[in-house]
Parts: C-alpha cells; sequence; structure tokens
C-alpha cells in the first residue's frame, strides 16, 4: 500500500481520494499492482512521481487540508523551486488584451524577483503568465489532466517551454483526459503550492474565484487586479476586492504580500522624442490615429517610435490598440 | 464549290488559327457543322440561315458542308457566324473569293443579319496580325479593340454591310480614335474621400510604393474596403506592353467597357467570399477561362473577409502569389493565364466582428477566434509584407478636413518607385543592428526578417534617403504580421 496505489486507483476509478480507501477492491488493486513496474514505466517516459511522504513534496501543498497523495511531474527544473515564494496568476481563459498584457508583466516582475509563478497552463491569464514568467524566469503549470496530456491543445508548444525551463505537474497519472469535474480539485492545488493568489480578470463565476476561495481556507493571501466597473469580466475579481481581497496596484504590492524585496529594475531612459510618446500612451490605450492628433506627429514618425518602445517592452498592441505595460515607477 | 475564310478560337487567352471551309455540292438538302463545335457553334446554322435571308442574299445549297479547321481542336462560342456565313458567300460566288485574301472574319450574327460582338477581339485580332493578315472583318463595336493589336479593323453593323466592302462597293466606317487622351485616372475614386485613419494611409502609400502585399484587420464597417478601391488610384499607369497584356485578359473575359482603348489603370477585382477555386484560379468545364487572379493582373486583388474564403481556394491561391501566373490544367487542354496581382486582404478581428470595436460587444469563444485565424495559413500570411489593424474612426475624424489627394500620394509613390528602381537604399549599421534586436526579441522568423528589411527599403525610398535608416526598419517592424505566441 503506498501513495502511488492511491492515485492510480483514484484515476481508474474516476474518484477524488486522498487517503488510502479502506475496501476490498482497493486491496484487490493493490495485490495486481507491480508497483516497480509503474515506477520504472514513468521512468522511461522521463516523468517523476513524488509520494506525500517524500521529503521533496512541496512543504505549502503539504499543510492544506486534502493535499494529494503525491504528483507527477513533467520537466527539467529541481523540486526546490518549491521552497521559494510561490504566487499563483489565475483569471479569466477569455481575458482582454489587457488582462493579458497585466498578467504577463506581473509574471515578468516576479519571476525577476525569484517568485515562482504558479498558474494552470489554459488559455488567457493563465498562459499570459507563464509565458510572462519564462520571460525572466521559470513556471510552474498544474495540470488537470495526466502531465503527458498537452491541454488545452493550443498550449502545446507552450507547455513544451514549460516542461524545458519549468515544471509541470499534476496529481493524475500520464494518460488521465481533462474532465470538468478535475479542474477545482485541480485549482486547490494551484492555491495549495502558493503563499498568495493573484486574480486578474475573472467573471462573476469562475473558476479563478475557485481558487481564491481555496487560497482563503488555506489562510493563503488573495490578491486582485482592479478592473472596469463596466465589464463583466473584472466583476469577478472586483467583488474580490470589495470582500476584502488586496488590491493589486503594482508589482510592489505582490511582492509586499509575500515579503519579498523587490529587485531594483535598471530604469530604462528614454530618448524625449520615445518619452512624449511614451506619454501620449501612458493616458488610455489609444489606436494610432489617435496619438497622431493627441502627439501631433505624422503617422509615420508615430509608427517608427511605437515600434521602438515595444522592442525596449514599454509598450505593447493588440488589437490595433498600443497601451503602456510599465507604468512610469512600478518596479 | 469550296470557299474557305480565316478566323481564330481562344484556347485560354491565346488565338488559334481556324480555317473554315464551305463546300457546297449536289444531293439531298442539308447543312452541316463538322470539326468539334460545340453547341453554340452548331447553332450558327439557324443564325447563319436567317442572316443571309435578312441580308438578302441567296440562300446556297442543296447540300453545305462546312469544315472548321483543324478538326481536333474544340471550337466554342459565337464568334465562328461571320466567318462561316463569309464562306458560304464566297462558295456560291456573291462575294469574290480572292477579295477574302488578307481578311480574317469574327463575330455573331443575330437573326435579322445584325453583327453583334463577341468577347475576345483582341486576341482574334492578335491571331490575325500574327497569321500575316491585314484586315479584321468584327462587329462596329469590336473595331477599337481590333485596332490596338495592329490589325486594320473592319467594323460593320450588318452582314450586308460585310458583302458589299467585300464587293469593294463600300468603305468601312473609321473606328473611332480609343479614348486615350481623357484622363482615365478621374474615374477612380480618390484618397481625399477618406478621413482621418492617417495609420491606413500610410500603409497604403507604402503598399504603392513597393508593390507589397497589404494586411487590413479591424471590426466592420471601418472602411477596409474604401481603402483598398483606391489603392489603384496611387500606382503608376500601365505601360504600352502590359496595358495590352491586361486588355487581352479583359477581352477574353468580356469586362472591358466599350470604346475604351486600352485597359491603362491597373484593374481591381474583389471577388466575394464564396468565389470557387475555378472562379478565382480559372478554368470551367468547357473551355478554360481567366479567373480572377488574372483578371487583377498587374492589379490590384482585394479579397474581403480573407477567413470565409473556402480553404481550397486560399491554398490555390499560394502559386500565382508564388510565381505570378497559374497554370489550369483539364484532361483535354491546359493554359498558363498571367497573375502578377497585388492583394489586398482585410478580416474581421473575430467571427461576430465584435472585438476590437468600442461600440459592439464581442460574444465569440476563445477557442471560435483561434479557429478564425487558424484558416489563414502561415504560407498565405508568408505572403503579407504590411498588415494593420484599422480601428473604428471617431466622430470627430468624420467631421475632419479631407485627407490628402490620390494624386499627390502618387507622386511620391513614383518617386520612391523610380529609386527602388535605380538603386535599392542599404541598410545602415545603426540599422542592422536594431533589425537584429527586433529578431532576438520579437518572435520575428526567418521570412518575416526579410520582408521587414523589404518594406524598410520601400520607407526609405519615400523619404527620399540613399539609405536605410534605423527609423524606417522600425516603421517596418510596426506593420510586420503578428504572429500568435503559440503558432
Amino acid at each position: 500500500m503506498s501513495e502511488l496505489a492511491t492515485a492510480l486507483f483514484a484515476a481508474s476509478t474516476e474518484s477524488h481520494l486522498v487517503d488510502e480507501p479502506r475496501s476490498a477492491r482497493f486491496e484487490r488493486f493493490c495485490a495486481e499492482l507491480d508497483e516497480p513496474a509503474v515506477l520504472g514505466d514513468l521512468d522511461r517516459r522521463g516523468i517523476r512521481w513524488v509520494a506525500r511522504g517524500a521529503a521533496e513534496y512541496p512543504a505549502r501543498l503539504r499543510r492544506i487540508h486534502d493535499p494529494p497523495p503525491g504528483l507527477f511531474i513533467r520537466g527539467a527544473a529541481e523540486l526546490s523551486l518549491f521552497d521559494r515564494p510561490c504566487v499563483a496568476i489565475v483569471g479569466a481563459r477569455a481575458c482582454s488584451a489587457y488582462g493579458a498584457a497585466v498578467a504577463a508583466e506581473l509574471a515578468r516582475g516576479l519571476a525577476r524577483a525569484g517568485v515562482l509563478v504558479v498558474s494552470g497552463l489554459a488559455r488567457g491569464v493563465d498562459g499570459a503568465a507563464h509565458r510572462g514568467a519564462l520571460d525572466t524566469g521559470t513556471t510552474v503549470a498544474v495540470l488537470g489532466c495526466g502531465v503527458d496530456r498537452d491541454y488545452p491543445r493550443a498550449h502545446r508548444l507552450l507547455a513544451a517551454s514549460i516542461a524545458e525551463r519549468g515544471l509541470i505537474v499534476s496529481e493524475y497519472p500520464p494518460g488521465v483526459e481533462p474532465a470538468p469535474w478535475r479542474f477545482p480539485a485541480r485549482n486547490r492545488i494551484v492555491a495549495g503550492l502558493c503563499d498568495a493568489t493573484v486574480v486578474v480578470e475573472a467573471r462573476e463565476r469562475s473558476g479563478a474565484l475557485i481558487t481564491a476561495d481555496l487560497a482563503l481556507d488555506e489562510g493563503r493571501e488573495v490578491l486582485a487586479v482592479p478592473g472596469e466597473i463596466t465589464s463583466l469580466l473584472s466583476k469577478g475579481s472586483n467583488h474580490l476586492l470589495r470582500l476584502g481581497a488586496i488590491p493589486v496596484t503594482c508589482l510592489g504590492d505582490i511582492l509586499a504580500a509575500v515579503g519579498v524585496e523587490p529587485v531594483k529594475a535598471v530604469p530604462i531612459s528614454l530618448e524625449p522624442r520615445l518619452e512624449a510618446v511614451r506619454a501620449a500612451v501612458a493616458d488610455a490605450p489609444a489606436a494610432v490615429d489617435e496619438l497622431v492628433r493627441k502627439a501631433g506627429l505624422p503617422a509615420s514618425v508615430l509608427a517608427a517610435a511605437l515600434a521602438q518602445l515595444e522592442l525596449a517592452g514599454v509598450v505593447l498592441q493588440a488589437d490595433g490598440l498600443y497601451r503602456v505595460v510599465m507604468p512610469a515607477g512600478s518596479d | 464549290m469550296l470557299a474557305r475564310t480565316v478566323t481564330h478560337a481562344l484556347v485560354g487567352i491565346d488565338p488559334r488559327r481556324v480555317e473554315v471551309e464551305a463546300h457546297i455540292q449536289d444531293g439531298v438538302p442539308s447543312f452541316a457543322i463538322v470539326g468539334l463545335a460545340d453547341r453554340a457553334c452548331q447553332e450558327a446554322k439557324a443564325r447563319v440561315r436567317s442572316s443571309v435571308a435578312a441580308a438578302e442574299l441567296r440562300w446556297p445549297g442543296p447540300r453545305i458542308t462546312i469544315n472548321l479547321a483543324p478538326a481536333a481542336l474544340r471550337k466554342e462560342g459565337s464568334g465562328f457566324d461571320l466567318p462561316i456565313a463569309l464562306a458560304l458567300l464566297a462558295a456560291s460566288y456573291q462575294v469574290p473569293i480572292e477579295s477574302l485574301t488578307g481578311h480574317a472574319a469574327f463575330g455573331e450574327l443575330g437573326l435579322d443579319g445584325r453583327l453583334r460582338p463577341v468577347a475576345g477581339a483582341l486576341v482574334a485580332a492578335e491571331g490575325a496580325r500574327r497569321a500575316g493578315l491585314t484586315h479584321l472583318v468584327c462587329a462596329a463595336e469590336s473595331a477599337p479593340e481590333v485596332a490596338l493589336a495592329g490589325v486594320a479593323p473592319v467594323g460593320v453593323r450588318h452582314l450586308g454591310e460585310a458583302v458589299s466592302y467585300l464587293r469593294g462597293e463600300h468603305e468601312p466606317l473609321e473606328p473611332p480614335p480609343p479614348g486615350d487622351d481623357f484622363d482615365v485616372l478621374a474615374c477612380v475614386p480618390d484618397l481625399a474621400d477618406v478621413r482621418g485613419q492617417e495609420r491606413a494611409r500610410r500603409a497604403l502609400e507604402i503598399a504603392a510604393a513597393g508593390g507589397h502585399n497589404l494586411l487590413l484587420a479591424g471590426p466592420p464597417g471601418t472602411g477596409k474596403t474604401m481603402l483598398a478601391r483606391r489603392l489603384p488610384g496611387l500606382l503608376p499607369l500601365l505601360g504600352d506592353e502590359a496595358a495590352l497584356e491586361v486588355t487581352r485578359i479583359h477581352s477574353v473575359c468580356g469586362t472591358l467597357p466599350p470604346a475604351a482603348g486600352l485597359v491603362r489603370v491597373p484593374p481591381f477585382r474583389a471577388p466575394h467570399h464564396s468565389s470557387s477555386v475555378a472562379g478565382l484560379i480559372g478554368g470551367g468545364a468547357g473551355s478554360l477561362r481567366p479567373g480572377e487572379v488574372s483578371l487583377a493582373h498587374r492589379g490590384v486583388l482585394f479579397l474581403d473577409e480573407l477567413p470565409e474564403f473556402q480553404r481550397p481556394v486560399l491554398e490555390a491561391l499560394r502559386q500565382p502569389l508564388e510565381d505570378g501566373f497559374v497554370s489550369v490544367a483539364r484532361v483535354a487542354m491546359r493554359a498558363v493565364f498571367p497573375a502578377r496581382f497585388q492583394l489586398i486582404a482585410a478580416l474581421n478581428l473575430c467571427p461576430c466582428g465584435g472585438r476590437g470595436d468600442p461600440a459592439a460587444r464581442c460574444v465569440c469563444t476563445p477557442e471560435r477566434i483561434q479557429r478564425y485565424r487558424e484558416k489563414l495559413s502561415r504560407a498565405l500570411l508568408d505572403r503579407v509584407d504590411l498588415a494593420i489593424t484599422v480601428p473604428r474612426p471617431r466622430g470627430q475624424e468624420l467631421a475632419g478636413p479631407a485627407g490628402e489627394r490620390s494624386a499627390a500620394v502618387r507622386a511620391r509613390v513614383l518617386a520612391a518607385r523610380e529609386q527602388l528602381r535605380s538603386a535599392l537604399p542599404a541598410r545602415t549599421s545603426l540599422a542592422e543592428e536594431l533589425l537584429g534586436r527586433a529578431v532576438e526579441r520579437l518572435p520575428l522568423s526567418g521570412r518575416g526578417h526579410a520582408r521587414v528589411a523589404r518594406v524598410a527599403a520601400t520607407i526609405a525610398a519615400l523619404a527620399g534617403d540613399p539609405d536605410v535608416l534605423p527609423e524606417h526598419v522600425a516603421e517596418a517592424l510596426s506593420y510586420r504580421v503578428p504572429r500568435d505566441a503559440d503558432g
């Protein structure tokens, strides 16, 4: 009898198990199970198994009230990654360009400061957070299916780059297909691994709010990025703020919540011409045509300036609108 | 008695010499056309018979055989009516046989003997010139087209008129000189109608100067079509050779405006997204006809709602985009059509059209948007040099003054084209460094790199700079085709 047997039994019976069940069926299952063969097979496929009893099992995860019996892990990074301060960034799958930009930028800053960014590899905010974190460091993705199933398919390349430099973890053995009921269970691992959970954009009944609830249940910090009060996409995240979540106004707010010293980013000094354009974009996301009137520059000059700002990582373009990624003095 | 006339059949957009032989003999009365004549061609019997009567000429007989040689070539259409009638009349001594020397004939007859123009008169005339013939008897409406090919047109309105010309009783009307002297650009929509949209105007100018393919993305109603329609007005007029080539294609397809002379303004074609592969590329059940890509030859092909086109249609665009021609093959024949066009493609940011529009709400799921964008194959996007998002113009822009006129933009475009032809601007070391940094920082493929370099050279030429400076590269980067981060 072992945690591995429990995990495999849970997967084969499609049930949610934390501890060994007491049933004749489980005993029969254990009697038939050839554990060394399973471990050998996992090893051949480059998948690690960390049982709850093992020393490398993430300490924070062990402290939640229903820790998974163990984790299947794919990826090259060390398991000591989990000893770092961890922050979950979660949010809507159908997020806005703003939501994606904020998630990526916060993740970038957190990874630069040595914080491990955890998320669920879903589309939208999750994917943006993983990408941002990979830009400056590493990240962990928690799946609601086997770690060999790249789900969603659109993120298979992203999953590959996470496996190269970070970790992909799941409580389900390889081969388990995604199912709707597994995602809330996955969210408890996301919340459980982390010191704090940041909700970027969430509708009224979003999976991200489940993650936030689970984090609160375990006594972890919950933060939310304020959104427009008129947008349905920020209804859930603004509701969290009303309930007392910490508002995220800059990277420093998250770092303070997990007690990490911010690293001084090298201040980018822009030439006056670019600074003027940056200032024009900073007011609100704008299309080039609006900036032409605002900055009084021809479209050609403006396009060149915006491309240079984009290259410097100061502005970002989505759906024809340019927006500033880093508000002045955010780091 | 036997008599011959010469005409030309269309194979694709090329003429093939066809001899029409008429043979009259004794026997059981009959009228037969042999030599792989199709339905329209067989029906010539009825039209010729009525026309001969209408021209108050004698119907010869009793036994008439018409042979269209070479017999193995499939003959289509109604252009054989006139040569059949003339051969028949020559065989029955109603027109002198020697008067047909040096003449070709081409045209459809009406039951009252009237001559109707047929598509492809220009090609038939070119065939006549190559065959060493000096005159082409045709409908009066086709005369200007025939004159373009360097053959003397004999424009007639009635079969009787053709007969009296051949008998030497009457000289044909001189065709009106082709209208080359009026301002052809006056009919092209002007850029001054576009208010605001500075970025789109600039992208259009660069596309015109460098001959770049352009992708316009944006919510519906933001003027993508309006912008695209104004590109031909920014391009140089077609030279003699190109104009003849374009006019020939339009002549075959019957899309030539009457009495317009050579097509000097680059054509603009905007096929609907329900078009078939044959409609776009060329082909057809019987004869092979040029498709929209060839009608847009030396001009602009505008594909609105690009992702709504069927996948095979989009894939079929790759050959013309790559090679500048299409080759269409069927069991019986094959044809090569020129298709060197400039592509402007437009698409919405999402299937419902709400994305990117502050006045609407997008109801698309991320999966649906993904599927929409995945319809555009990388191979097609790789052919696009410039991509911009066209925002919805605000009220204050629409109320603003009219924009710059096409003529002013066109002058800059012509100067830039001149410079690009004489010496391609080279990148300075600073510009090279910026481009290198962009390849590292942005998702920019090898092909993307080459496209940015090309566009930067065009921008430098537009600015009149002999070198490509960093700001030119930077501006070119802002038009790069977005790559889905995970694509």
